[in-house]
């Protein structure tokens, strides 16, 4: 996307469940695993997909975060599958 | 495009254009802009659980216009009301789409083009509230993204009928969209994202300021809850206060009481000279002093005041903000946040909640929160009548009767999460934005709401006056209040006369609480009778709509188990709230 300009930390993706509230970054997947239950796919149907830029509203009592210029509410669960590269000195 | 199919063309059958979208991008509003049907339109995802279909003209065409449920998604995995509208849409009977798109979020919209694309069928994109998007500094390139799927791609504010003409035009246009078949749906995200970027500017200027601090402040639970608080108060006021004693003392003592019941007995005393046919129309079961009684001055007030204030909350885009708060209490009962819309549409009527489970992600889920809303949640006029008569009361009164019930519907539903087989889904649930609701709207909604009320329930209601009368005339009322009285009498500690009302509260719910309405304003109960008589109520069988909904949605042998365990539930709490009552001396 043309309208980004960040600087990327090298760092591992984090989940999202670890971001504090008012940080940016990017998707980078989604970790889904054996029993999962298709949650991924709804993710990315909701455009949760590599490359989708994101930002933390809210976490407590759920995650509540922008995705591009969708608001998604997730249980922490969920938000655990989400990895993030998160964005450096961004506010 | 090429192969644009001629205007004015003989046809078997009609064109069928099928408007799809993911959800609440203003499929509906479209649809009635194209057809003049009006299809309830409201400010959160799952407002549609069918498919609607309208007449339309469109060039010297008439064509058959389809509206769908909001899919996100037409493979993998899919919520029941998203495969009603794959069903729909993929079907030889669709000859056109019309994909509907946020113009905000047309990178989601784009991995919807990408599926539909694959069914082969002309379309035609429309890019909804682009006047939002241009509030938020998101502006979208149209002719761009003609040019890249090769198919008309239209601008609109629906809501105001903005590109409208200019919508109908393009169908004639309609064309096959070229996208690259993507084996998966990665593959698609990326082609869409890159398109996004081609076509997309995001400045970050935004003139939304108002809406986004309402939005956080909504979902924050130290502001949100007070919020909550202060929706739940004014919502007392409005329909406990100004509906159902203001209005419904004028319209019941004053219109009725004072004016059409003495003039219709009157004019009965001197023109029917059947003493039968009499008590018939104006008796004690008279369908015009019971019947017509009950239902326009006591439940209609309640139902529209209800419906106004609902409404509001509906376009205002709040209701799925309170899913945040109830995931976790949600999870207890086996289900997740997102069941919070229909147990709060299930206030306005149970029967319509009972279908929008079908938004829900698996069938466990649609399950436990059909049997729930037939167990706890009570209708608007039930609402109504609760805080009409608990709320003359006191406080407590009121306090101890949401315990009871929301206490039954967490152990019911804790109950049914274990035994049930199956899963419950994650909580993943999108916000809409919140918006200063459409008076237009509003009142059009009201409005569709109050005639379906009138349509549906006042004859109810009058048939069930009807059936009391002849139930009195055979002495079968004597016969069911003796019956019931060792439960009604022995068990709940209730005078016999609300027998019949627990038996008509089947027929409609609201019914057997406007029944308990005017017993209570006879001064025929307690405030422990009221609260008892008024929590039975509200857990007992659902009315005879909403059994036939669960029915029709899940089955006969569902529909009476669901009835079979809501009935001793019901009957055992009522019973046990009235002996703890009394053993602790409570008066209210």
């Amino acid at each position: 996307m043309s309208s980004m300009r960040l600087a990327f930390s090298s760092d591992a993706p984090a989940p999202l469940s670890s971001l504090a509230e008012g940080a940016t970054g990017m998707v980078v997947g989604i970790r889904s695993d054996q029993a999962s239950h298709g949650y991924a796919d709804r993710l990315i149907a909701l455009g949760v997909t590599p490359g989708a830029r994101v930002q933390v509203l809210q976490t407590f009592p759920g995650v509540v975060f922008l995705c591009d210029q969708t608001e998604l509410a997730v249980e922490r669960a969920i938000a655990r599958t989400i990895l993030i590269r998160t964005a450096e000195a961004q506010r | 495009m090429a192969n644009a199919p001629a205007v004015l063309k003989l046809r078997a059958h009609p064109l069928r254009i099928a408007l799809v979208g993911q959800p609440n991008v203003g499929k509906s509003v479209v649809f009635g802009r194209l057809t003049g049907r009006y299809v309830t339109v409201s400010n959160y995802p799952g407002t549609t659980v069918a498919v609607t279909q309208g007449r339309a003209m469109v060039g010297a065409e008439v064509c058959d216009i389809v509206d769908t449920p909001g899919v996100n998604t037409l493979d993998g995995a899919m919520s029941e009301d998203e495969r009603i509208t794959r069903d729909a849409v993929a079907g030889p009977r669709t000859d056109l789409i019309v994909q509907v798109a946020d113009a905000r979020n047309i990178r989601r919209a784009l991995m919807l083009t990408a599926q539909l694309a694959q069914l082969g069928k002309p379309m035609v994109l429309a890019l909804n509230m682009v006047d939002e998007a241009f509030a938020r500094g998101i502006a979208v390139d149209a002719a761009a993204l003609a040019e890249a799927l090769q198919i008309p791609v239209v601008e609109l504010v629906a809501v105001e009928g903005r590109g409208l003409s200019e919508l109908r035009d393009a169908l004639a246009l309609a064309a096959r969209p070229h996208v690259p078949a993507h084996p998966h749906a990665s593959a698609r995200a990326v082609w869409a994202h890159d398109l996004t970027a081609r076509v997309r500017r995001v400045s970050t200027l935004s003139l939304a300021y108002v809406q986004e601090t309402l939005a956080r402040a909504t979902r924050r639970p130290v502001t949100g809850v007070p919020i909550l608080i202060a929706v739940l108060y004014a919502l007392y006021l409005f329909v406990g206060v100004f509906g159902a004693q203001t209005l419904v003392g004028f319209m019941e003592k004053d219109l009725f009481g004072r004016l059409i019941n003495p003039a219709a007995i009157w004019t009965a005393d001197r023109l029917i000279p059947f003493a039968l046919v009499r008590d018939f129309l104006v008796g004690e079961y008279g369908v015009i002093t019971m019947g017509l009684t009950y239902s326009i001055a006591i439940v209609l007030p309640v139902v529209t005041t209800f419906f106004l204030m609902f409404g509001f909350l509906e376009d205002s885009g709040y209701i799925p903000r309170l899913a945040i708060f109830c995931d976790r209490i949600f999870r207890v009962m086996g289900l997740n946040g997102k069941a919070v819309l229909p147990m709060v549409l299930g206030l306005g009527c149970d029967t319509m909640a009972t279908m929008t489970t079908r938004i829900l992600g698996t069938p466990k889920e649609r399950l436990i929160a059909i049997l729930l809303l037939a167990l706890g949640i009570p209708c608007s006029a039930q609402l109504a009548t609760i805080l009409g008569i608990l709320g003359g009361i006191s406080f407590a009164a009121l306090a101890t009767l949401f315990a009871v019930v929301i206490g039954q519907m967490l152990l019911v539903g804790w109950l049914a999460a274990r035994i049930l087989k199956g899963d419950r889904s994650e909580f993943i649930l999108e916000l809409p934005p919140i918006r200063w609701p459409r008076i237009r709207n509003l009142i059009r909604k009201t409005q569709l709401r109050v005639w379906w009320y009138l349509g549906e329930a006042v004859p109810l209601f009058l048939i069930g006056t009807a059936l009391l009368f002849v139930l009195d005339r055979f002495g079968a009322l004597t016969i069911i209040a003796a019956a019931g009285r060792p439960i009604v009498t022995g068990l709940l500690g209730l005078p016999e006369s609300t027998a019949q009302i627990l038996v008509m509260g089947f027929l409609r719910r609201d019914y057997g609480a406007a029944g308990l309405f005017a017993l209570a304003r006879n001064g025929q109960l307690t405030g422990v009778q009221s609260v008892v008589a008024l929590t039975v109520m509200t857990l007992f069988v659902p009315c005879v709509a909403n059994f036939l909904m669960m029915v029709r949605e899940r089955g006969l042998r569902t529909g009476l188990a669901i009835v079979s365990v809501i009935t001793p539930v019901a009957i055992f709490t009522g019973a046990g709230l009235n002996y703890v009552l009394h053993a602790l001396g409570v008066q209210f």
